[in-house]
């Protein structure tokens, strides 16, 4: 179907498309993308390319005449890795020098660039095909006419590219996909980067992307993507919360600590750890797989790491397969199956995991990001507990038992995409959807803000810009209602007005009704500033029955507390006779 | 956050805190803001053209 409904022929001015921008957003990852456009119906989709994918993979491959993208280019890791490129996306803006030499590579390796000074590049062998025996009077010679024509074999030759140009073959292939989509040219691509992305990495991916016939209209960090995907949309939060942004990826886990405040969000703290990923997952589990493998046929396999070429070649053929068992194991419960033909000796394999059984072997994984998210907290001096919400981003994410696993260590009410059942089936809380959406979203923003605003305005949303700086308060402020039987310390009721972390200015509304009856009543409150902590106890749990157990272990149980830290006001009223 | 839209009665007894009230709030921190969002948008807006936050409301209404 047209994704724009059914146009009447030739209507390039259709009422509908001058309500929707051609815009699109894109999620390039080091390992994934994803794209997403603005529909008519006003949100933000991920969509297909047309291969029928939604998470792309960001390889390159050249096979005899052919450049394949995505999925089917990955497929060539098997037997033609020499010609496969990965991993390109962390090299832009990265001179050849500054490249690690020593990391295993299983596609193309990155050499220097044979004419251009301390520049990376790869280096593929393709099919040329030979010039045509005709002289070159074909100019005006319909297609047709050059099949029948007789040609030589075409030649191998040797071609070098850039880490530049190869982004800009990728990137010029998301903007096509989208193109044929939408049935119209992109106009505007906001595209997300991760935090540590530096000016070097920024200008190259500019570049290449404006190479790729695309305007850029802002480079987004990961965490405003999905602030701009999570701030506008009920997603359950408070309208004032502390996010944490788990984003794990093939190669990398990223997190972040957001304070947003009705909408304005900036880092508390970030965190990268490059050795947490689904690589690692892919190891772990290839390696179930291999040793199950070599239960039923009795022949040896050794992977991750391989040494015996047969057994790489396993490797490589189980890091495909697993890719399906992952996302079996993220949709749904029950037990997901691996399949490879001809896995070694001529023997195929199928094998199959439990949920239960996967995230046992997991475990050592999601310790790793629970102890690392502790860590982040740690540096911003914040609690699990002060923490409202776990947004999910990044491939490994969809995993429901990472989130079991690190969401034990906060409140019961932390949000989740998991709890709130928005994960599967392509739903708001899809981790492989988040940054293209929300790359989207902020792409419509930003076009509709070049049409009908100011040029400083729409320089506000530069990176360098000084309108991001801003003060924000550091402590709490809010009412107290003072109470002769009120639980708690503080001796009264307490509403949370101003949340510390709030940029200013900064406007909060509060609406109440009194409840008052005879003349000498009064209603008001006063107004504290106050400080937050968390008690930590340690109590004895519960004696179960039957359980006699000498050395018992101790419970935590946290609480939240406040303190009165200054005094600021207070009102009273008397209610007046009508 | 609590939700009490009821405010009740002061306790008979309820006096304005002896302490004086604080002179100016605890110090603000610097911080730099995410340019993403339509919050974002109208945070710089209302700074650029100088707007309370009742002028940018109403700004938004004409829009509309
Ligand atoms: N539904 C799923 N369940 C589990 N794992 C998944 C699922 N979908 C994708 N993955 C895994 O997620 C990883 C890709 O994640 P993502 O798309 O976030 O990568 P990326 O950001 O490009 O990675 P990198 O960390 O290398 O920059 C791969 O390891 C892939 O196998
Ligand atoms: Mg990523």
């Amino acid at each position: 179907m047209p994704p724009n409904g059914p146009l009447p022929n030739g209507s390039a001015a259709s009422p509908v498309q001058l309500t929707t921008p051609p815009i699109l957003g894109i999620n390039l990852g080091n390992s994934y993308a994803s794209i997403a456009v603005f529909t008519k119906e006003g949100v933000a989709e991920c969509i297909a390319n047309e291969d029928g994918e939604r998470q792309i993979a960001c390889v390159l491959a050249f096979h005899g005449e052919e450049m394949y993208i995505g999925n089917q280019a990955k497929q060539q890791l098997v037997k033609n890795a020499q010609n496969t490129i990965t991993g390109f996306r962390n090299l832009l803006g990265k001179k050849f020098s500054e490249v690690p030499q020593d990391k295993l590579s299983v596609s193309t390796p990155v050499i220097q660039h044979p004419s251009l000074p301390d520049t990376p590049a790869y280096k593929v062998k393709v099919l040329q095909p030979a010039p045509s025996p005709l002289p070159a009077t074909a100019t005006n010679t319909p297609a047709a006419s050059q099949v029948a024509t007789p040609r030589s074999e075409p030649v191998e030759v040797e071609r070098i590219l850039t880490v530049s140009e190869v982004t800009t073959i990728f990137l010029a292939s998301l903007r096509q996909s989208a193109e044929d989509f939408l049935g119209r040219k992109i106009t505007g691509v906001v595209i997300a980067i991760p935090s540590w992305f530096d000016d070097a990495q920024r200008q190259a991916l500019s570049k290449a992307a404006e190479d790729a016939g695309i305007h850029v209209l802002q480079l987004l960090d990961d965490a405003g993507a999905v602030a701009a995907c999570t701030s506008d949309s009920a997603d359950g939060a408070p309208i004032d919360c502390t996010q944490l942004i788990v984003d794990l990826g093939a190669s990398s886990l990223e997190l972040s600590l957001l304070s947003i405040r009705e909408g304005l969000a900036y880092a508390l703290a970030t965190l990268s750890d490059p050795t947490i990923g689904g690589d690692e997952i892919d190891s772990k589990l290839i390696r179930f797989f291999a040793k199950d493998f070599t239960k039923k046929t009795k022949t040896p396999l050794t992977v991750a790491p391989a040494t015996d070429p047969q057994d790489k070649r396993a490797e490589a053929k189980l890091r495909l397969a697993v890719e399906h068992t992952k996302r079996t194991l993220s949709a749904s419960p029950g037990a997901a199956t691996c399949s490879v033909e001809s896995l070694k000796d001529g023997l195929d394999y199928t094998g199959s995991i439990n949920r239960l059984r996967f995230d046992m072997e997991m475990r050592s994984i999601y310790d790793k990001v629970y102890a690392k998210v502790k860590e982040l907290a740690e540096s911003a001096e914040i609690d699990l507990y002060d923490i409202d919400e776990i947004v999910y981003i990044g491939g490994s994410a969809s995993l429901p038992g990472l989130d079991e696993s690190i969401s034990q260590g906060f409140t019961e009410s932390v949000i989740t995409s998991f709890k709130a059942g928005t994960v599967v089936g392509g739903g708001v809380g899809d981790p492989t959807t988040i940054l293209a959406r929300g790359c989207a979203l902020q792409a419509h923003l930003l076009v509709s803000l070049a049409q009908t605003s100011s040029e400083e305005l729409v320089e506000t949303f530069n990176k360098e810009s000084e309108a991001t700086s801003v003060a924000a308060t550091s402590r709490t402020i809010g009412l107290l209602v003072p109470q002769e039987d009120a639980a708690g310390s503080l001796g009264g009721i307490w509403i949370p007005l101003v949340l510390k972390e709030t940029p200013l200015p900064c406007r909060r509304t509060l609406t109440f009704e009194v409840s008052a009856s005879g003349a000498n009543t009064k209603v008001g409150f006063e107004l504290w500033e106050v400080k937050e902590g968390v008690k930590i106890d340690h109590v004895k749990p519960p004696k179960l029955d039957d359980e006699d157990d000498e050395e018992e272990e101790l419970e935590e149980v946290k609480e939240k507390t406040l303190t009165k830290e200054a005094y600021l006001a207070s009102l009273s009223l008397s209610p007046k006779n009508p | 956050m609590a939700s009490v839209t009821v405010l009740p009665a002061l306790p008979k007894n309820w006096a304005v805190p002896d302490s004086p009230a604080a002179q100016s709030l605890a110090p603000v921190v610097q911080r730099k803001l995410i340019p993403a969002g339509s919050a974002y948008l109208a945070h710089v807006r209302r700074a650029l053209q100088n707007l309370s936050f009742e002028a940018h409301d109403k700004l938004i209404e004409q829009d509309r």
